[in-house]
């Protein structure tokens, strides 16, 4: 579904990044982990194409990013934001019908069939009784959810997630963790995710998704697999610096892993 | 036509026909236009501060209605001429600042019409100073203050023009200006050309304002308030917003110049009485509607 390949991008004589390759199949999730600054979400938003790279090539289901206009790449990647302002009242339908937008002409408005698909995706994250509340009155959890639901509205095969749980607290964070597994497996979405938590790609590991992992530093990401193999105390250490311990446990009968970190070295 | 069959004196007839309904429908249609630029731009811009003048255009109007009242001694086409062109100078010359600098455009516009507007100001009052006291600066003092009270047949068809198709681009991008108001980045993500989307509305939101400003004067008022109205009556969804704005601006504008004819002997000026009236009117909903929509 993405496929990267040598990606580079520079702003003037800067570099961001540089030769990071990457190819996600349907139904897979990609967790980015890595510090802030370190190119994430510059990556992500050459993945929209909103960004240019300097050198390389990013497809998305099989055509180069850089020759799609931004309606066609709406059409096959959807996005959720890191930081997202609330401008103006809106109410929670409205805002979920605003995902129709690379379906509707610039002087058009939706339809009813758009309704009836933005119903049917707040439907699916749960928030259909909040359909005529006001979007600036909800919670941060809530808020996502929202945005999950809009990005769902877009009908694109690929969902792209800049830490999507940053400002979610304990129980809302594992609430929307609970309901990206629910998608993946109810609509075989391809996702990418930068985050700063890398117990998420455990947590996907552990619910059966096919969950991989890149841990991105020094303009690059450095290694990339599987949880289980880049998630090592060794890769800790020799990447972020972080002395570390992994944990694993049974529960209901999987074998299930987190990584605590100890202490900076 | 039936009314002639009731022995109303001609005088009445022309009075209605040539003076009365053509001002009525200026009003309208200036109303109109000051209020869907305003709610575009304050959509546009993510700002409910902002007016119909943010990128400049009435001051730039200002400048040139005030030019032509002294280079042309108040000729009636030259103001709407150089008032409609420099307001639309103004526009563009803020909308080249915006683009110089790419990764926030929309911050940069607001910039750019802060400083084209405080340059035109500038060169008004210079105008202003340099004017002859007893004949052209009242003039430009009052045509500065807004008034329909010259409109005739022909300004309406002229000024009709741009105020028309601008505020029907308006009506027709309504619901894009949803997709606006949520940002560059997100709207981009969402697949709209944000290049193309936002240059159309601030060229339909022009058009409206300049046509609105070169027949009216500055109007003030009309394009800040009434899309607040509009929002506590019908709420923030655009799509909505956009036409009852387009109502409430019309049908205000119109009963304001009627009070500014008949309130006292003299005409009072326009831009005098639309925040007189509405100030307390504004009041009044606040506390009706408990500023519901905010």
């Amino acid at each position: 579904m993405i496929k990267i390949i040598n990606a580079t991008f520079s702003y003037g004589k800067e570099n961001i990044f540089h030769d990071i390759s990457l190819e996600l199949n349907k139904g897979e999730i990609f967790c980015l982990f890595g510090p802030n600054g370190c190119g994430k979400t510059t990556l992500i938003h050459c993945m929209l194409g909103m960004l240019a790279l300097s050198s390389g090539e990013i497809t998305l289901a099989g055509k180069d990013v850089s020759s799609m206009n931004p309606q066609l790449i709406a059409r096959e990647a959807a996005y959720i934001p890191q930081m997202h302002e609330k401008p103006f009242p809106y109410k929670v339908i409205d805002m979920v019908l605003m995902g129709r937008a690379a379906y509707t002409g610039m002087f058009s408005v939706p339809t009813t069939s758009d309704r009836e698909i933005a119903e049917e995706v707040l439907e699916k994250v749960g928030m259909s009784h909040f359909k005529d509340r006001p979007y600036t009155q909800l919670s941060g959890g809530e808020t996502q959810l929202v945005l999950v639901a809009r990005a769902l509205a877009q009908q694109t095969p690929i969902l792209i997630m800049d830490e999507p749980t940053a400002h979610l607290d304990f129980r809302n964070e594992l609430y929307f963790l609970e309901t990206v597994v629910k998608l993946v497996q109810d609509t075989d979405l391809t996702i990418v995710m930068a985050t700063h938590f890398p117990n998420h790609a455990f947590y996907f590991e552990g619910r059966n998704l096919i969950s991989r992992l890149g841990l991105m530093n020094d303009k690059r990401i450095s290694i990339q697999g599987n949880p289980k193999a880049v998630l090592t105390e060794e890769n800790m250490a020799s990447t972020f610096n972080i002395k570390s311990k992994v944990i694993s446990y049974e529960s209901q009968g999987k074998h299930l892993r987190q990584i605590v970190p100890l202490e900076t070295i | 036509m039936g009314i002639t069959h009731l022995d109303v004196p001609p005088t009445h007839l022309n009075v209605v026909w040539d003076i009365r309904l053509p001002r009525a429908i200026l009003g309208a249609m200036v109303g109109a236009s000051l209020a869907a630029s305003g709610a575009s731009f304050q959509g546009m811009f993510r700002n409910p501060l902002v007016s119909a003048g943010i990128l400049g255009v009435t001051s730039g109007a200002g400048f040139g209605a005030s030019l032509a009242i002294i280079l042309f001694q108040g000729q009636p086409v030259y103001i709407y001429v150089f008032a409609f062109g420099f307001g639309l100078l103004a526009v563009g010359l803020s909308y080249l600042i915006g683009i110089t600098y790419k990764s926030t455009p929309t911050i940069m516009l607001v910039l750019g019409g802060v400083v084209v507007s405080a340059i035109f100001s500038s060169l008004i009052a210079f105008l202003k100073y340099i004017a002859d006291p007893y004949d052209q600066l009242p003039n430009i003092t009052f045509w500065l203050m807004g008034s329909l009270a010259s409109a005739r047949l022909t300004d309406i068809l002229i000024s009709a023009i741009p105020m028309s198709i601008g505020v029907l681009g308006l009506l027709a991008m309504r619901w894009r200006l949803n997709i606006l108001s949520l940002g560059d980045i997100e709207a981009r993500a969402l697949g709209v050309n944000i290049f193309i989307a936002k240059g159309l509305a601030i060229f339909f939101a022009t058009l409206a304002t300049a046509g609105a400003v070169c027949v009216g004067g500055i109007i003030g008022w009309v394009g800040l308030v009434i899309p607040h109205i509009g929002r506590m009556l019908v709420g923030n969804n655009n799509a909505t917003l956009v036409p009852v704005s387009v109502s409430i601006g019309a049908i205000y504008l119109v009963i304001v110049d009627n009070l500014a004819r008949t309130l006292t002997g003299a005409e009072i000026p326009l831009g005098i009485l639309t925040s007189l009236v509405g100030g307390p009117f504004f009041i009044y909903l606040i506390k009706r509607t408990k500023g519901r929509g905010w």
